[in-house]
């Protein structure tokens, strides 16, 4: 076994064992557009879009959510939709123009479904600090990445 | 006309193809020998080590000339990780050493070999690599003091940390 699959790529549960380390990542999706960076150009329109991937096969399904989980939307899938491939999800969104928070989550053929942030962390433990970003020690992470989008149009990360 | 042209080459470079060459012709077969140098893997018990042997006192004089200057006197750390200690696994804040984390002696063999010292790995015969791995397991109180490490003494050391670990996806290994 090699240093980086005994000791860096082996992440540490809350209860003090640590998973032995795996290739598998499991279902996820983020939003690529809009994301940080991005400044919306006032209210109207948008096609929120993004990617989904799960290492146990096809997706299945992506909802898009723009209250930060309160109320969901089925997205379309991009074709071809492949196993363990990157699959393009896009939904229609009108800004109404006051702060939204995005986020997503996916489904994939096997059953499985992307977990919220807050089952995540209860599963895995947060960080009590911020740690070095060259410390990796959220890997495997597949909870949701939120994006928060004020009033003024500016896009930028939120934890929800 | 070209896309005539282009079936007429394509045509061409299938039926040559099939007669002259097997592959897009980009390089030779690896002969096995070539391969030998950079295939250095250690399983956890201990496959793929090689001959050799060497005992704490051996690996202190190497340590003190080529490890010292970043890991610190009695290798409990200096600009770079301490490799002797190290408190109780609680959490993913938790600092992760050889003592307190690896479950597997064989990998403190792999890594000196792969990849110390820093500013030139590979440079240490295997037995320089016993002699090191053998001094850190005494440090950490994991073997005796004149106790040697070689191919059959280094994956018997029992790591506190080995029956630490979850296996996430038992029936996918």
């Amino acid at each position: 076994m090699s240093y980086y699959e005994a000791r860096t790529y082996a992440p540490i549960l809350p209860n003090g064992k640590a998973y032995r380390f795996y290739f598998i990542q499991e279902v996820k999706s983020f939003i690529t557009h809009p994301s940080v960076g991005l400044k919306l150009n006032g209210p109207g329109f948008y096609e929120i879009s993004g990617i989904a991937y799960s290492g146990a096969g096809r997706i299945s399904k992506v909802m898009v959510s723009a209250d930060g989980g309160k109320t969901w939307a089925q997205a379309a899938l991009q074709e071809p939709v492949q196993s363990k491939a990157f699959t393009r999800f896009r939904v229609p969104w009108r800004w109404d123009g006051g702060p939204a928070v995005l986020q997503s989550r996916a489904w994939d053929e096997s059953g499985n479904v992307q977990p919220t942030r807050a089952q995540i962390v209860a599963a895995r433990g947060q960080s009590a600090r911020t740690p070095p970003v060259t410390a990796f020690i959220s890997q495997h992470y597949n909870g949701p990445t939120s994006w928060s989008v004020a009033a003024s149009g500016e896009v930028g990360h939120v934890y929800a | 006309m070209s896309t005539l042209r282009s079936f007429a080459a394509l045509a061409l470079a299938l039926s040559t193809g099939a007669v002259c060459a097997q592959t897009p012709n980009l390089g030779r077969p690896i002969d096995p020998a070539d391969i030998a140098p950079w295939d250095i893997s250690i399983q956890p018990d201990g496959t793929g080590l090689p001959p050799g042997g060497g005992t704490p006192a051996q690996g202190a004089r190497i340590y003190a000339q080529k490890c010292a200057m970043c890991h610190g006197e009695n290798a409990k750390g200096g600009n770079n990780a301490p490799l002797v200690g190290g408190a109780r696994i609680a959490n993913m804040d938790s600092v992760r050493t050889i003592a307190n984390f690896w479950p597997y002696s064989t990998t403190i063999f792999d890594f000196i070999r792969r990849a110390m010292p820093w500013q030139q790995p590979r440079t240490l015969t295997d037995n320089e690599v016993y002699a090191l791995t053998a001094y850190i397991l005494a440090e950490n109180k994991l073997i005796r003091d004149n106790e040697s490490m070689n191919p059959e003494t280094l994956p018997k050391v029992k790591m506190p940390n080995r029956d630490g670990f979850i296996i996430r996806f038992p029936d996918k290994i």
